[in-house]
């Protein structure tokens, strides 16, 4: 418990007289964005790829000849298990898939004005995944665009969730004299598949 | 030591100072590509400023409502009304959990609170893994910048420090090689953390889960493989409701670094299965930051560092020249606060020209708060004689029109005439690693007199 007490205290007795909270009115910053363009756009900038595909089994299809030969593979697609190679329920212990090579996942939910795709407990059977995997690649069907943060957190207010993240690329960083490198402790590529 | 005495040692480096300059006017630069191509950004900035300012005045009331959902998560919280209670109580959970080995991603909190040293010296081993706070804790030094922490250190210095540290090869500073070591370095640490603390960027009082900001995402790999995840926050880190991330997602990445967003945004709320999750909420000087109705609006900070991209004596002194945890203009509002002898230089480096408030995603008045932060200090801190005598003077040559026109025309012919080494000379402040411009023949009141005679007789 420690100080909470004296700490809430201190706040009330020195915290300023209530103000009130703003509305937020998202139609204000509506410029009528065309959803996949823009979507497609802000992906490369923060450097991702972005690609058509008919299907899951078209999904698996091309990434198999994107990225050819690689040893572990893993996707929660539906009719796809046989690009696993790996079974999640003899994982015991996250640190397990450190060489998990591809992961593709399934997500309902992506924001146009940033490139940022949403993934959540229910479509990641364990949280490190789209973390530790070298390649993380994205499902999504295009009337899941949403234009800006705003609709993306109205969706969201209905789907709690224990744990979820919105990512925007691949992992990196500029840490070294401002040299952008692509692939830092998270996946070194990303890409999005646009189903119709 | 002073910020002066501070800044001219990073000065007497011309070409990294020039370099430091550039590379962050270039990062001021691309927040406003970013910024320029959202609508209404002002109302977006609005709207920060008033959910941030809205929840300063109800700030009790929003953390007992975060703290009964994070309990009704599965997760602990604990306060610490100082830096010191922080360090004891993060440093019980990891005894408790028998954490020898800790991975920690960026949180200015555990800087301000000393965390590292206080556990390595009970012998566990701290690992800052975001690159930049990798680079510099190899260094055996601070981080210069809240968001670039290794933002004064060159590619060649970073090549040393990795040689000599992570067994290297010489690479002429390759920024692709040198980040691919790291990463394979910090994989380790990763799979054999028996712990990780992260930072907070927004904790949210109707769900009681948290929210947490990379690019690199040293955050995620560290909570999600370790069985213990620690997020350490400062009490100014809560918003109301979960909508209100809309708004903070929009302003932070694009006044950091111009990215539309940070690559991973994670929202944590319940801890995985088997897992352990716990919050420690900080206090350290924040409650009554929140007493003084001049500088409360600080503690709207978001933590972005657009402020300090933006200060041209920023740019040209140095993150360490601020010899704070939180360097820049915003650190000279908050540092004051805390220890006003030891920051009593801090507000004056400014030249006041509003920049860091113009670019503020919570429109705080940083350039107003330092004017008012130099208005307590010359009064309750000791000033240089010279500095205090001269204002003395000054003061008193402003109140005489006819003494001021006089040493006006005094300064304006030295300025002609003096040579160089008198103008440069040691007395002269002014004259200190800067030229001065010659002095004009005419005093602006009397270029105004001629000009208006001009205009009458025409």
């Amino acid at each position: 418990m420690g100080s909470r007490a004296e700490i809430l205290a201190k706040l009330k007795a020195n915290k300023p007289e209530a103000l009130p909270l703003p509305q937020i009115d998202s139609s204000i910053f509506d410029e009528g964005l065309n959803l996949i363009e823009e979507f497609t756009k802000k992906v490369e900038v923060v450097g991702g790829n972005v690609y058509q595909a008919t299907s899951a089994d078209d999904v698996v299809k091309q990434i198999t000849k994107m990225l050819p030969d690689t040893k572990v593979n893993f996707s929660t697609l539906e009719g796809t298990s046989a690009f696993n190679t790996i079974d999640l329920s003899t994982i015991n212990d996250p640190r397990e898939l450190e060489d998990l090579d591809i992961l593709i996942l399934e997500s309902d939910l992506a924001v146009a004005e940033n490139g940022a795709v949403w993934v959540n407990d229910q479509s990641l059977p364990i949280r490190v995944l789209p973390f530790i995997t070298k390649h993380l690649v994205l499902v999504l069907s295009k009337e899941h665009i949403l234009p800006y943060m705003h609709q993306a957190y109205e969706k969201l207010n209905h789907q709690p969730t224990d744990f979820g993240v919105f990512i925007s690329g691949p992992s990196k960083t500029a840490d070294i004299e401002q040299s952008l490198v692509i692939g830092a402790h998270g996946a070194l590529s990303l890409t999005v598949f646009l189903l119709d | 030591m002073s910020h002066p005495k501070l800044a001219s040692i990073f000065n007497k480096d011309e070409k990294k100072v020039d370099w430091h300059d550039k590379a962050l006017w270039f990062v001021r630069h691309k927040r406003d590509k970013s910024v320029h191509s959202v609508k209404n950004w002002e109302e977006l900035r609005n709207l920060g400023q008033g959910i941030k300012a809205h929840m300063l005045s109800n700030l009790d009331i929003y953390l007992e409502e975060f703290e009964a959902n994070a309990n009704k998560n599965g997760v602990e919280v604990h306060w610490a009304a100082n830096a010191e209670e922080h360090n004891q109580i993060v440093h019980n959970i990891l005894k408790e959990n028998n954490a020898k080995k800790v991975v920690k991603s960026k949180s200015m909190l555990t800087e301000e609170c000393h965390l590292n040293p206080h556990l390595e010296a009970d012998g566990i081993e701290v690992i800052d893994t975001d690159l930049g706070e990798r680079i510099v804790q190899l260094a055996k030094e601070p981080p210069s910048h809240i968001v670039l922490p290794a933002i004064h250190k060159n590619k060649h210095e970073v090549d040393e420090l990795f040689q000599e540290h992570l067994g290297t090869e010489p690479c002429d500073g390759n920024p692709q090689y040198l980040t691919h070591e790291a990463r394979k370095h910090l994989r380790q640490k990763f799979i054999e953390a028996d712990a990780a603390i992260t930072g907070v960027n927004f904790a949210i009082a109707e769900t009681g889960g948290f929210v947490v900001c990379t690019n690199e995402g040293n955050a995620d790999m560290g909570a999600h493989l370790a069985p213990v995840h620690i997020a350490c926050m400062g009490v100014e880190k809560i918003i109301p409701k979960l909508e209100h991330l809309s708004v903070f997602l929009r302003l932070l990445g694009r006044s950091a670094t111009g990215q539309p967003i940070t690559t991973y945004s994670s929202h944590f709320k319940k801890p995985a299965n088997g897992k352990k999750m716990h919050i420690v909420i900080v206090d350290n000087g924040r409650s009554e930051q929140l007493s003084r109705p001049d500088f409360r609006a600080s503690l709207r900070c978001i933590r972005c560092g657009a402020c300090m991209n933006t200060c041209p004596i920023y740019r040209r002194s140095g993150g360490h020249s601020y010899d704070a945890t939180v360097p820049g203009p915003i650190g000279s509002i908050l540092s004051p606060g805390k220890d006003l002898k030891k920051h009593s230089t801090l507000p004056f480096a400014s030249t006041l020209c509003g920049s860091c408030s113009d670019v503020c995603p919570v429109k705080i008045d940083i350039h107003a708060q330092l004017y008012k932060w130099r208005q307590i200090i010359t009064k309750e801190t000791p000033q240089p004689f010279v500095k205090k005598k001269s204002m003395q003077i000054m003061g008193s040559v402003f109140t005489k029109p006819k003494q001021f026109e006089t040493v006006g025309k005094i300064a304006r012919w030295s300025l002609r005439n003096l040579p160089q080494s008198v103008i440069n000379s040691k007395p002269n402040v002014w004259g200190k690693e800067r030229d001065l411009p010659k002095g004009p023949k005419q005093s602006f009141d009397q270029w105004y007199n001629e000009r208006q005679k001009n205009k009458n007789n025409s």
